[in-house]
């Protein structure tokens, strides 16, 4: 007869055995009524373990579940959206910016000929210009954001 | 095709019926799991809801080509573990007399009708230490194989098959002690 394989039986019953290590187990308890009737003990623990009735969830949790991912779903939809809507907008912020260097270049340098003095360097008014409007819209930002939060807190 | 991977590709696009399909075949053995782990009943809807809170913000770090379970299990685990050790600093792999779940043993009815011998097995496990339920739980009541279980644990194979060993080894020992003539003999 093999060695007792005891420290198996457990695993056994829990279909946690590789094929090998089943069969050297099945092997030994078709000789051994000692290890059958201890392997039928862990058979009946194991079977009980499988059959024990938890409750399912609440119909209540369910749809409170369903609920709150649904609000978290749609708050990540609006992120995008806001995230998608301000990359567009800086990009056609700096586009303007860019195509308006050519209009202050050729603004300046009319006005300069027509009243025969120079306006001083272009780049100059230029960056004025540029960061003048950058000012404006971060100020503007600012101002939407916070009656937004207002909004939200009010809502 | 896996309705698994569908779903989860849908609610990846943020439309919530992929949620509705997951949830529809997963919920029950994820609520079973949960609280056999927390041996509470409102900490097993607490963390029931946060964990497909997480799912749905972090589904784009699922990887379709694996099984959706045990991903989802892992999520479950861990936010189980810390609320745990937020409710009890003590180390979870010690025994605690945690009440059985709600239903399921101190009800005079329900005991009649479960039977004696299936409520006292109920009764053992819940006493058993949060780690040694957790494993059983996976094993008998949520259908995970293995290296699915494995997974969710986060060790490997034979380290996950020493826990399951030691957890029915010692819920035996506890239901011996409870009814020495029983048939857990």
């Amino acid at each position: 007869m093999s060695a007792h394989p005891r420290e198996l039986l457990p695993l056994a019953a829990a279909g946690a055995l590789e094929a090998d290590e089943q069969a050297q187990v099945a092997a030994h308890l078709a000789e051994c009524e000692a290890c059958a009737r201890e392997a039928a003990a862990w058979g009946r623990l194991a079977t009980g373990l499988s059959e024990l009735k938890a409750p399912r969830p609440s119909r209540t949790l369910v749809a409170r579940t369903v609920e709150a991912v649904e609000a978290r779903l749609a708050a990540r939809a609006e992120r995008a959206w806001n995230r998608a809507a301000l990359g567009f907008l800086i990009a056609f912020a700096w586009t303007l910016a860019l195509l308006s260097w050519v209009v202050v270049d050729l603004v300046a340098g009319g006005l300069a000929l027509r009243l025969e003095r120079p306006l001083g360097p272009t780049a100059a008014w230029y960056a004025a210009y540029v960061v003048a409007g950058w000012l404006a819209a971060g100020v503007a930002a600012a101002f939407a954001g916070r009656r937004a939060q207002e909004q939200g807190r009010i809502a | 095709m896996d309705p698994d991977r569908d779903d989860a590709a849908r609610l990846r696009r943020g439309d919530s019926e992929g949620l509705a399909g997951l949830m529809q075949r997963h919920q029950d053995r994820l609520f079973r799991y949960l609280l056999r782990l927390t041996g509470d009943e409102a900490m097993a809807e607490d963390v029931f809801q946060q964990t497909w809170l997480q799912v749905a913000e972090r589904i784009s770090r699922y990887d379709a080509a694996r099984p959706f379970a045990p991903w989802l299990f892992r999520v479950a685990r861990n936010l189980a573990l810390d609320q745990l050790r937020r409710v009890r600093p003590e180390s979870l792999e010690e025994t605690g007399e945690t009440a059985a779940p709600a239903g399921t043993g101190h009800d005079p009815l329900a005991s009649a009708v479960a039977g004696e011998r299936s409520s006292r097995l109920v009764n053992a496990v819940a006493a058993l230490a949060p780690l040694d339920r957790e494993v059983l739980a996976l094993r008998f009541e949520t259908e995970l194989e293995l290296k699915q279980l494995a997974h969710t644990l986060g060790v490997p194979l034979p380290t996950a098959k020493a826990r399951l060993y030691r957890a029915l080894t010692r819920l035996r020992e506890r239901l011996i002690a409870y009814a020495p003539a029983e048939e857990w003999q």
